[in-house]
């Protein structure tokens, strides 16, 4: 990892790795948004390594958005992160600044119906924190090309409602009015799989904590007078969980640095290819991250108390956010058998 | 706060720019000299043996191209061998002749051979006519390589050997091995007695072979027995006593490679043809979740060969590039016959699918077992957590 990646992942485990211990978590999830975390998060400029530097940003590669998206997974952080760093990208690539505070961001591209003159009519659309946020901010097909639309969060129904790891997902409902309309130069559909991107990362985030803790508790738990780390079976599935982690953390790079290089459009052969794979092995993998760790932990594991479950919960959540193994596999599969047989390994070799 | 997952972080390393032209040129090739082989006989891959076909390819230049130019070799980089390399296995072209001289042995010559093997041997490996054996596994030494027995005793101008090796892919027609023996009988230095030897199969005296059928009928490895074979004073390698720890960095090769992930890439190919037509979102779901771990390994692999390059040990990332990429590939030929329910055939019966997939289900089994077993590369990998 170069210079700049490393501070970058220091910066973020220093932030987090103080504040976010299992009674922080615990607190969190009993008494909502932690906002003094999120002011601190916007006064270090987290969020603002894919934002331009005229925006105050670092103006980063997902490359370099890789180390702290991945970290916000380990930590198994409470906030919208990953969301506004996907919100300034957009952002950047529009042209445009954001407003302050929470962004919206709206996970499905909006369509002429959504859209009507300064309205911008919900239904119930889930969206990530959505009862925090102090604006909204979704991509439209706009027929000639995309359109980045941010409105105003006045007048909204928000119906509250967490996904299985306590992050608010909720439906927005009502018209939103319009406050601006950028020109995006990416493909309309860029939020479903840039977030695809930005939950591979965090799952392998998420993979290192489950690893991490796993191994901990091996050292240190006894039984028939041995740590379970003494056990073949144990270290068995210990490699076995690590080798998994080891495959989600490269496909991810491996995917972030395509992108860099050959964007979502043009080219037959663009990053397209790498996102989908990174998610769809990383949806897959959320199985055995999972079950491997809570078996090792045996049934301290599944109590409240022992804090595993604040980042087996996300894995099982973000399995599905924006598309799990069936939906990219198939995008996958659906290219090779167009491909042939004799056209996937040119496929792969781009 | 550090995680024992950065020890197992792999880098993405693209292949640098510029070698597609070399890609191209390898593709094109292989095109043109496969095109009479049947898909039974390229499914087999680095296990068909021809030596014809590796001195075709040696011909091209193709073969040690990352050993010094000034014994012979072309003084390429891991990047460009990497191309060459796995361009072969998903062609499957029958490299079994010089996969070992070319994969593990003409790189340990170079580290720890003397000047006169390195001139003498190094360009026999480049040309694509030389064919190695590697003599490792004894009746009683299996998963447990260190407790192997096979003696070479010193003498007067040399050494005498007397043993038997298990496994030896090729030993009845290679003409070099490169065998561990052990070289000091003290029963308490159990890794610290082994040695590495370099044995002419053609000069050699008392070495037999005897081929091993295996379950699918092939006959690519033997038993060897060594009695009383004399070898000359120079034909250790390396270091009295340091077998061992060269083994291991030439295992870091043999467990990293594009060989570990693409076994069964032959019948991917054939699975796509087969299902390609009436292939339900279900079944492209599966078989895209296959080229999902395909790239994924890649990329794995392709990281490993970055640090090979630049002179680092992966010896941890290669054994969970082992690991991972064997339950992919050995995990293909089940996979197919759940989505394309057609029955593996014998060579020459049915369609092509099904005579690529009679190969592969019958051969996965080895998949597991060559190289170092699952249960061994996790403890490896389970040591490097410091688990263990």
């Amino acid at each position: 990892m170069n210079e700049t990646r490393q501070m970058l992942e220091d910066s973020v485990e220093r932030l987090f790795g103080d504040r976010l211990d299992w009674d922080a978590q615990t607190k969190i999830e009993e008494s909502g948004f932690p906002r003094a975390l999120w002011d601190e998060v916007v006064d270090q400029g987290i969020h603002k390594v894919l934002a331009s530097e005229d925006a105050g940003g670092l103006g980063g590669g997902w490359g370099d958005a890789y180390p702290v998206l991945r970290a916000c997974g380990k930590h198994a952080v409470p906030l919208p992160v990953a969301e506004a760093m996907l919100a300034e990208y957009l952002a950047r690539e529009a042209g445009c600044t954001l407003p302050d505070g929470v962004p919206g961001l709206l996970p499905a591209v909006l369509d002429a119906d959504d859209l009507d003159g300064d309205r911008l009519r919900l239904a119930g659309m889930r969206t990530p924190w959505g009862r925090e946020a102090a604006y909204l901010l979704g991509v439209a097909d706009g027929g000639d090309g995309a359109e980045l639309v941010i409105a105003d969060t006045a007048d909204l129904d928000v119906a509250a409602e967490d996904n299985i790891g306590r992050d608010p997902r909720d439906a927005l409902r009502g018209d939103a009015r319009v406050v601006a309309r950028h020109a995006l130069s990416l493909p309309a559909d860029c939020v479903r799989w840039l977030g695809a991107l930005v939950r591979s990362a965090q799952i392998a985030g998420g993979g290192v904590t489950c690893l991490d803790l796993a191994v901990q508790y091996a050292g240190e738990r006894e039984q028939f007078g041995r740590p379970l780390a003494a056990f073949q079976a144990i270290q068995h599935y210990l490699a076995d969980l690590a080798g998994v982690v080891a495959s989600v953390d490269s496909i991810t790079m491996a995917a972030c640095e395509a992108y860099d290089v050959r964007g979502m459009s043009g080219a037959a052969r663009n990053a397209r290819f790498e996102i989908a794979a990174a998610k769809c092995r990383a949806s897959e993998a959320v199985e055995k991250l999972t079950r491997l760790s809570h078996q090792v932990h045996g049934a301290i594991g599944f109590t409240y108390e022992y804090g595993l479950h604040f980042t087996t919960r996300r894995l099982w959540a973000w399995r599905a956010e924006f598309g799990g193994a069936g939906e990219w596999g198939e995008y996958l599969g659906r290219l090779a058998c167009e491909a042939g047989g004799d056209g996937i390994w040119p496929l792969m070799t781009g | 706060m550090s995680s024992v997952a950065d020890k197992i972080r792999f880098e993405p390393s693209a292949l640098p720019a510029g070698l597609d032209e070399l890609r191209r040129e390898v593709r094109e090739f292989l095109e043109e000299t496969l095109a009479d082989y049947s898909p039974a006989v390229r499914s087999h891959s680095w296990e068909a043996y021809d030596a014809e076909f590796s001195a075709r390819l040696g011909a091209q230049g193709w073969l040690g191209m990352t050993l010094p130019k000034e014994y012979g070799g072309h003084g390429r980089s891991a990047f460009e061998r990497y191309v060459v390399v796995e361009e072969c296995l998903v062609a499957g072209a029958p490299t079994a002749f010089h996969w070992v001289a070319d994969r593990q042995s003409g790189p340990l010559l170079v580290r720890y051979g003397n000047e006169e093997q390195k001139r003498r041997i190094i360009p026999q490996i480049t040309a694509g006519k030389a064919c190695f054996a590697i003599g490792m596994s004894e009746p009683n030494s299996g998963s447990d390589l260190a407790s192997l027995r096979t003696r070479a005793e010193r003498t007067s101008n040399g050494w005498l050997v007397n043993g038997t090796k298990i496994w030896t892919s090729n030993a009845h027609r290679a003409d070099y091995m490169i065998a561990l023996f052990r070289t000091d009988p003290d029963p308490n230095k159990k890794h610290a007695a082994l040695s590495q030897f370099l044995i002419d199969m053609k000069d050699a005296r008392g070495i037999t072979p005897r081929p091993i059928k295996n379950l699918a009928g092939g006959r690519n490895f033997n038993e060897v027995s060594f009695v009383d074979v004399e070898l000359p004073e120079d034909a250790l390698i390396g270091t009295e006593g340091q077998g061992w720890r060269q083994v291991t960095e030439e295992l870091a090769f043999e467990r990293s490679g594009p060989e570990r992930y693409l076994s069964c890439f032959f019948l991917l190919r054939k699975l796509v043809d087969a299902v390609r037509d009436k292939a339900s979102p279900a079944t492209m779901a599966r078989l895209g979740a296959q080229v999902a771990w395909a790239t994924t390994l890649r990329n794995m692999s392709l990281s490993i060969t970055a640090k090979l390059n630049a002179g680092e040990d992966p010896a941890l990332a290669a054994s969970v590039v082992k690991d991972l990429g064997c339950q992919f590939e050995q995990a293909l030929p089940g996979l197919a016959q759940e989505l394309c329910d057609l029955e593996p055939t014998l060579d020459g019966f049915g369609l092509e699918y099904q005579q690529v997939l009679g190969n592969l289900v019958q051969v996965a089994p080895s998949f597991s077992l060559r190289g170092g077993t699952p249960e061994i590369m996790r403890g490896i990998i389970a040591k490097g957590l410091g688990v263990r």
